[in-house]
């Protein structure tokens, strides 16, 4: 019986070292195509930018006057964002090659790349999502943020945070329903936060405007003429609209300011 | 070295002066018929012995007949534009056009409410550039101290700094110019309707120094400001201020060059009395006794320093957020914001529109609360009683001064943005 155990854990470990031995190939396959993809990737990405930079890329680009890539990510000039660009397609691109010769090298019937190439390129858009998400929320909470401070609301920053979660909170929902990961809890979860945070939003601007709406209000009552009743007893006299001394007469508005 | 070559007189208009030479071009913007007649009327008061080409958008419109030697022609202004409380790229092109056509010798370019422009105030103008050879006339408004404020805060002192020209209106709503002005603002213009945007503004001073052109200004008396398209001010201050920052970087060539042609005036003493018959200090009036409520912009101002702190971190160094926080713990009485701040924060702007360092959009609204900020300081300090009380335009002089004085730091920054990034 003891033989028997000992053939039995034998044949077992020559199993898994024949395997082992068939998927060390496969990934070493894997790690090197990574890491020349990436290399060239790299080079890819100085040239570019050195080619760009001698081309005065920016420089013709800013030129249109129109909202353009620099004002979206304003830290990251075009020439950098093209060649961060053409070098993550590369990584990209190792992956998936990788992916391959690792499944051609393996030995057997598995189909591991024909599952996990398509969960590469997915995973691939997950973060793409999760990138634009992040890039726009935080656009968005600075343009709220400083409407808001200008229109003098003391709740401009609550009201940032809430803008930015809620593009946050949309682009990690888009991100797992691309990945199919969650599937109809996702979609609920989502669903409950993003109608909490609208609803919690939509309170307190109904409740924190209310001095803004008053003020508006009172301006625009301010703004009708009023009429001026000639004194009792008097004609009313005719205006002349050449008579400068009626005209300098009248009360002129005090305390107002043109700033231009 | 290169200098800006000006003719800094103050051009007293005699009362029978007359113009012998022909071919003055008065471009009008659209004008209401009775606006339009009593233009007509000032023009034909100004130039009594002088035949005048007068080009109106406005239909056929028929000369008085105390204007006979009016010609009057109407156009169709083949680029449009929707802006119509100051001069546009439309503007420009549009009047290039025409004294292009009938070869004019000066053109002058009115803006809207131009029938409040008394007629000795056009005659100056055009007298500028057909007797005494200017290039670029601009007038001299005597305007209220609560008048023209982002004007005194930021657009006479960022040119007076930076392209070594002094004329106190630098976007003037009426100008004078010669045929080679003309062409030189229409190719300015040209570059923005081509891309579709006839109501970009142009700078004509910055133009004029760039081209090392001869620029004069000439007292105008009051004139009637036209009401800006919106009212909002953030928008208006993004617009202004914006299209400023985006000259000032296509001219950088230019002004990192340009020193001043002429020593700059020492600062006038506080509470020092106007000189009389200076046309830099204003008259004391009933408006001036009475200020305007600072209080809604301070509050704004200290909201803005609460909130947006992290936003101005990334434009301003910290001895200019420290400079803010200080002014931001004062009370009303106290709040004066120094000048050399002041100019530290719009040259810091400037430069972080020439870098991007965030939305070009997001920077200028963020603009505007600090300068509500000036405009209170700049109210408490001028307000009669004030104990360091300074008279506007002497505040606006000094103001000016210190933008000149801290031109070298600009210049450092525009340069080696990296190696002086704070």
């Amino acid at each position: 019986m003891g033989q028997q155990i000992s053939l039995a854990l034998r044949e077992s470990m020559h199993r898994a070292l024949v395997k082992l031995a068939s998927f060390l190939p496969g990934l070493l396959a894997l790690l090197v195509v990574v890491v020349v993809l990436t290399l060239v990737g790299a080079l890819l990405a100085l040239a570019l930018r050195r080619i760009l930079t001698a081309l005065k890329f920016d420089e013709r680009f800013a030129g249109d006057q129109a909202t353009n890539v620099a004002d979206w990510a304003p830290r990251h000039s075009p020439t950098v964002l093209i060649a961060r660009t053409a070098f993550w397609a590369c990584v990209l691109l190792g992956l998936l090659i990788g992916v391959s010769a690792f499944d051609a090298s393996f030995a057997g019937n598995s189909q591991v790349s024909a599952v996990l190439i398509p969960y590469l390129t997915h995973s691939a858009g997950a973060v793409l999502i999760l990138i634009a998400g992040s890039v726009i929320a935080r656009f968005l909470a600075r343009s709220v943020l400083i409407g808001a401070v200008n229109l003098q609301m003391h709740y401009a920053r609550f009201l940032s945070l809430g803008v930015k979660w809620l593009v946050l909170v949309l682009a990690a929902a888009m991100a797992l329903d691309h990945l199919d990961i969650g599937g109809t809890i996702v979609d609920l979860a989502f669903g409950i936060l993003f109608g909490g945070i609208v609803l919690t939003l939509a309170l307190a601007i109904g409740l924190g405007s209310r001095d803004l709406v008053s003020r508006s209000l009172e301006k625009s009552s301010d703004a009708r003429p009023t009429a001026i009743r000639p004194a009792p007893g008097s004609p009313p006299a005719a205006e002349d609209p050449n008579d400068e001394s009626a005209a300098a007469a009248r009360p002129k508005p005090t305390g107002t300011l043109r700033h231009f | 070295m290169a200098t800006t070559p000006t003719i800094n007189e103050q051009t007293t208009p005699a009362a029978t002066s007359t113009v012998a030479t022909p071919g003055l071009l008065v471009s009008l913007s659209p004008l209401a018929p009775d606006s339009l007649a009593a233009m007509l009327a000032n023009l034909a008061a100004a130039f009594p012995e002088q035949d005048l080409l007068v080009a109106t958008p406005d239909g056929t419109p028929s000369a008085p007949a105390s204007a006979a030697r009016l010609q009057l022609i109407s156009y169709t202004p083949p680029a449009p534009t929707s802006t119509t409380w100051v001069l546009t790229a439309a503007d420009y092109l549009n009047t290039y056009k025409l004294a292009d056509e009938h070869h004019a010798t000066a053109c002058l370019l009115l803006g809207p409410e131009a029938q409040s422009l008394a007629p000795d105030a056009l005659r100056a103008l055009a007298s500028a550039v057909l007797d005494h050879h200017a290039d670029l006339v601009t007038p001299y408004y005597s305007l209220g101290p609560h008048d023209g404020l982002v004007n005194s805060a930021v657009l006479y002192p960022v040119t007076r700094a930076l392209f070594a020209a002094r004329p106190r209106f630098p976007l003037a709503v009426d100008l004078a110019f010669s045929p080679r002005m003309a062409e030189r603002l229409a190719v300015a213009a040209q570059r923005q309707t081509a891309a579709g945007q006839n109501s970009a503004l142009i700078w004509p001073v910055a133009e004029a120094a760039a081209a090392s052109l001869a620029i004069a200004e000439v007292p105008a008396g009051p004139r009637a400001l036209p009401p800006p398209n919106a009212a909002d001010l953030n928008s208006l201050l993004a617009q202004v201020a914006g299209s400023l920052f985006a000259d000032v970087d296509a001219k950088a060539a230019f002004w990192q060059r340009a020193r001043l042609a002429y020593p700059p005036r020492p600062n006038l003493h506080p509470a020092q009395p106007p000189a009389p018959g200076s046309r830099t200090e204003s008259a004391t009036s009933a408006a001036e006794q009475q200020a305007p409520d600072v209080a809604p912009m301070l509050d704004s101002f200290r909201l803005a320093f609460a909130n947006l702190h992290e936003i101005w971190s990334l434009v301003l160094p910290p001895n200019s957020l420290l400079g803010l926080k200080k002014l931001s713990l004062l009370s009303a009485d106290t709040f004066r914001m120094p000048d050399a701040l002041w100019a530290r924060i719009v040259y810091d702007f400037i430069l972080a529109w020439r870098l991007r360092t965030l939305n070009r959009g997001h920077l200028l609204g963020a603009l505007t609360p600090l300068y509500l900020a000036w405009v209170a300081s700049h109210l408490l300090q001028t307000a009669p009683g004030a104990p360091d009380y300074l008279a506007p335009e002497t505040h606006i002089q000094n103001l000016a001064a210190a933008f000149e004085a801290d031109k070298p730091y600009l210049v450092s920054r525009w340069r080696w943005p990296d190696r002086f990034n704070p």
